[in-house]
């Protein structure tokens, strides 16, 4: 019964506990991120912290100091009072004249008021040393009689000199620190007492308090100073490199003419100098690659111009030839058809290498507009499907049912599909070809997967290289001028996206593009695996093209059919 | 029997601007040639064509301000001749008030095929009025009126006005409006609708920051504005 009553209690304290652990750790992670990241949260914590403890150091020891001589100077003091005074007692009972019992406690009394009132001590006790015949009267007031110890009473009796012995004294609001001090002196009939003074130690006591205030005030008066100090001195020293960072910044972010206030002499005014000297150096560099590759831009841009006019002519010539070949011998028919379709090619070649060039000089531009790449792909695969036909194969697209909005540049998207595909249907053998699209928030996949004759992971990794044949022997069947796939690339880089090859010998091959459905969005993960699933990773393999995120499992994910 | 349309080429290359009328002459078009800017409004002039081919790097006067001199006295078809498909060239062009453009290098048949298309002449003998937003279309006297206002029109422009009045219940994308009005399909370039919107625009709206006339359907294309009501 207890154990369940305590059940809820203990899972309240748990709660609380843990929701105060996770506060603490909150806590904790904020100041240590703060120690981190802040230089001046560092130096101003140590040298506070370095501060804090040499100041307890010195104050610890100045005030033992000055307690212990104060008190061995009282002790002095007070034992002298005592030696005198107990004499004085001895001498008053030698020379008294008592015969009756009235006497002895009348000279005590005697005695003891005036030793009161004469010495400086809170109070005088008189014990008759235990173990001698008659019953007489003591001095002995009840709040000091407490003090003295037996041991103590002892000591006195046995070695019979001045004994001593520290003491709490009550006092109003506790305890102030004290000295018993004990002698033995002979009373006439009454035999042996023990004379003890009680002094007070307050006085030095609260000196000494009130120069631990003053060395404690002092030494938080310093700490402050100190924290100031370091607060303002790394102010100093930081601010500059702060504007270091925040001008380096700005140069990384292309303002090129941002640079450092040089003020003084001293260090940081090098530091100001030679950072600029460096933003200096880094805008010369910058600004000559810039006109460099405008001058490339310029020439390409030139030569496009150049080679295009005559290139126009030879055109228009060679399809006049072309369709006057039937009135010409068969030589020259022949000879018209082939200037005709290898100008097609050297007009693509062309096309490509200017294209090329244009990713090269940093020239192209993306013309970016919201649209569905579902559409995009039913163009790509309704352009294709005839010449899939013309080799065996059928292409089928599956894509999501809801519409997939991409920003994207319909015109390049459309070129690198279109080259995946071609390329796909190049190398398809007669096999289907599958198209998928698959989406998330942030991206968009594309995936084109043959079943043709493959390809091995090196040459996986070459593809999109430029002008590079997986076989030197095999022609181009398709008249590709071996700049699609590296155009393709490049294509899919300026949107910001991801272009990857995954092959296996007799297993056919899978393209996959990665777009970000946003400009802006960085593609981390990919909607679509690039590898087909049911397939064991090749151990030979050293580069993985697909990546960590191609994991078999989620392919065709959110694809229905 | 008619006579063959004329054909003005304006072109720096000797070699191209023969063999362009080479083709032209054996599509029964008739060529005439111009080989610098400076003399091209003149050539322009002299030979009153039915066309004009323009080179847009000429030497002299560059192509895109020929154009704006041309237009500047005629609604005559011009079509652009370009080596750089690059956005800015082209769309400068096209804002100079050529009605389109050909990339170099392009094919007889292609050349052929935009220049009939520029030529050919709706033939409605039927007497036709269109509204359209607050203006009136004769389209038998080619001509556009806000109310007793005659609006000069180039016939490509005119063509495009008559396309969306037709079908004022239609919004036409722009591949359609290419299709119908520029008379071609493949190569869908899409920036000759916007530039020539904006132009039509220019011309026929009051306030062309807030169109009544050609309306702006968001991501479909373009429609025309009901007449006012009453």
């Amino acid at each position: 019964m207890a154990e369940r009553a305590a059940a809820p209690w203990r899972d309240r304290l748990g709660r609380a506990l843990r929701t105060t652990g996770r506060r603490l750790r909150a806590r904790t992670r904020v100041l240590a991120r703060a120690w981190r990241r802040s230089l001046r949260v560092r130096v101003s914590v140590t040298t506070v912290a370095v501060g804090l403890i040499a100041l307890v150091t010195l104050g610890a020891a100045l005030s033992g100091q000055v307690r212990d001589s104060l008190y061995d100077r009282r002790v002095t003091e007070v034992l002298t009072d005592a030696a005198v005074r107990a004499e004085v007692a001895q001498n008053a009972f030698d020379s008294s004249n008592v015969s009756r019992l009235q006497d002895v406690q009348q000279l005590l009394y005697d005695v003891g008021g005036s030793l009161v009132t004469t010495s400086g001590a809170e109070g005088v006790l008189l014990l008759r040393s235990p173990g001698q015949e008659g019953q007489y009267p003591e001095v002995s007031p009840d709040d000091l009689r407490r003090l003295i110890e037996d041991d103590l009473r002892e000591q006195v009796r046995e070695q019979d000199m001045q004994m001593w012995q520290p003491v709490g004294i009550p006092a109003a609001g506790g305890v102030e620190p004290g000295i018993a001090v004990g002698t033995a002196v002979t009373l006439p009939l009454a035999g042996e007492y023990e004379l003890y003074f009680v002094y007070s130690l307050g006085e030095q006591q609260a000196t000494l308090a009130l120069l631990q205030r003053v060395l404690t005030a002092g030494a938080v008066a310093l700490v402050a100073l100190l924290l100031v100090m370091t607060w303002y001195l790394t102010k100093q020293v930081l601010t500059p490199v702060q504007q270091a960072a925040n001008t380096a910044r700005r140069l990384a972010d292309g303002l090129l003419d941002e640079r450092m206030t040089v003020r003084g002499v001293d260090e940081l005014a090098v530091l100001a100098r030679s950072f600029n000297e460096m933003a200096e150096s880094l805008q010369e560099q910058i600004e000559r690659l810039g006109h460099l590759s405008q001058m490339q831009q310029q020439f390409v841009s030139d030569v496009s111009h150049e080679l295009r006019t005559p290139l126009t002519t030879i055109r228009m010539a060679s399809e006049v030839l072309n369709a006057a070949r039937a009135d010409f011998g068969p030589t020259a028919a022949r000879s018209a058809e082939l200037l005709a379709t290898q100008l097609d090619r050297f007009e693509s070649l062309l096309a490509d290498l200017l294209e090329i060039s244009r990713f090269d000089a940093g020239a192209a531009t993306l013309d970016v507009e919201q649209a569905d790449i579902r559409d995009v792909v039913g163009r790509v695969v309704e352009l294709t499907a005839p010449l899939a036909e013309q080799r065996g194969s059928q292409i089928t697209p599956r894509v999501p049912r809801e519409p997939v909005l991409v920003d994207m540049d319909g015109r390049r998207v459309e070129r690198v599909l279109r080259n995946l595909l071609v390329n796909a249907v190049e190398h398809g053998e007669g096999e289907p070809i599958e198209v998928l699209v698959g989406a998330d928030d942030r991206a968009v996949s594309v995936v084109v997967r043959d079943h043709g004759i493959g390809m091995t992971a090196t040459e996986a990794e070459h593809v999109f290289d430029r002008f590079w044949r997986a076989d030197p022997a095999r022609a181009r069947t398709l008249g590709g001028t071996g700049l699609g796939l590296a155009i393709s690339l490049e294509d899919a880089r300026l949107h910001g996206g991801t272009l990857e090859a995954w092959g296996s010998p007799g297993e056919g091959a899978s393209f996959r593009l990665t777009l970000p459905r946003r400009a802006g969005i960085v593609v981390t993960s990919h909607p679509l695996a690039l590898r087909p699933p049911r397939l064991e990773p090749d151990p030979t393999e050293h580069v993985d093209p697909a990546g960590p995120h191609a994991l078999p499992d989620d392919f065709m994910a959110e694809v229905p059919e | 029997m008619p006579m063959n349309p004329r054909v003005l080429v304006v072109d720096d290359d000797a070699a191209l601007s023969e063999m362009i009328g080479i083709v032209l002459q054996s599509e029964n078009l008739e060529p005439v040639f111009c080989y610098e800017g400076t003399t091209a409004l003149e050539a322009f002039r002299s030979h009153q064509p039915d066309l004009v081919l323009l080179d847009l790097m000429l030497p002299g006067i560059d192509g895109i301000e020929v154009c704006r001199l041309i237009r500047a006295e005629s609604g005559v078809p011009i079509i652009m001749l370009t080596a750089k498909s690059d956005t800015t060239d082209v769309v400068s062009g096209l804002e100079a008030g050529a009605d389109d453009y050909i990339a170099k290098p392009f094919k007889p048949k292609e050349l052929v095929a935009r220049i009939r298309a520029r030529l050919r002449r709706h033939e409605e003998p039927e007497t036709e009025r269109l509204l359209i937003g607050d203006l009136e279309i004769d389209v038998a006297g080619h001509r556009v009126m806000r109310g007793d206002e005659v609006i000069n029109l180039t016939p490509l422009e005119f063509d495009l006005m008559v396309a969306l009045a037709r079908k004022p219940w239609q919004v036409f994308s722009r591949e359609v409006l290419l299709e119908q009005v520029w008379g071609y399909r493949h190569q869908a370039d899409t920036r000759l609708v916007n530039v020539h919107v904006q132009r039509l625009r220019a011309k026929v709206e009051k306030d062309p920051e807030n169109p009544e006339v050609v309306v702006t359907v968001r991501g479909v294309g373009y429609r025309a504005g009901a007449p006012p009501a009453g």
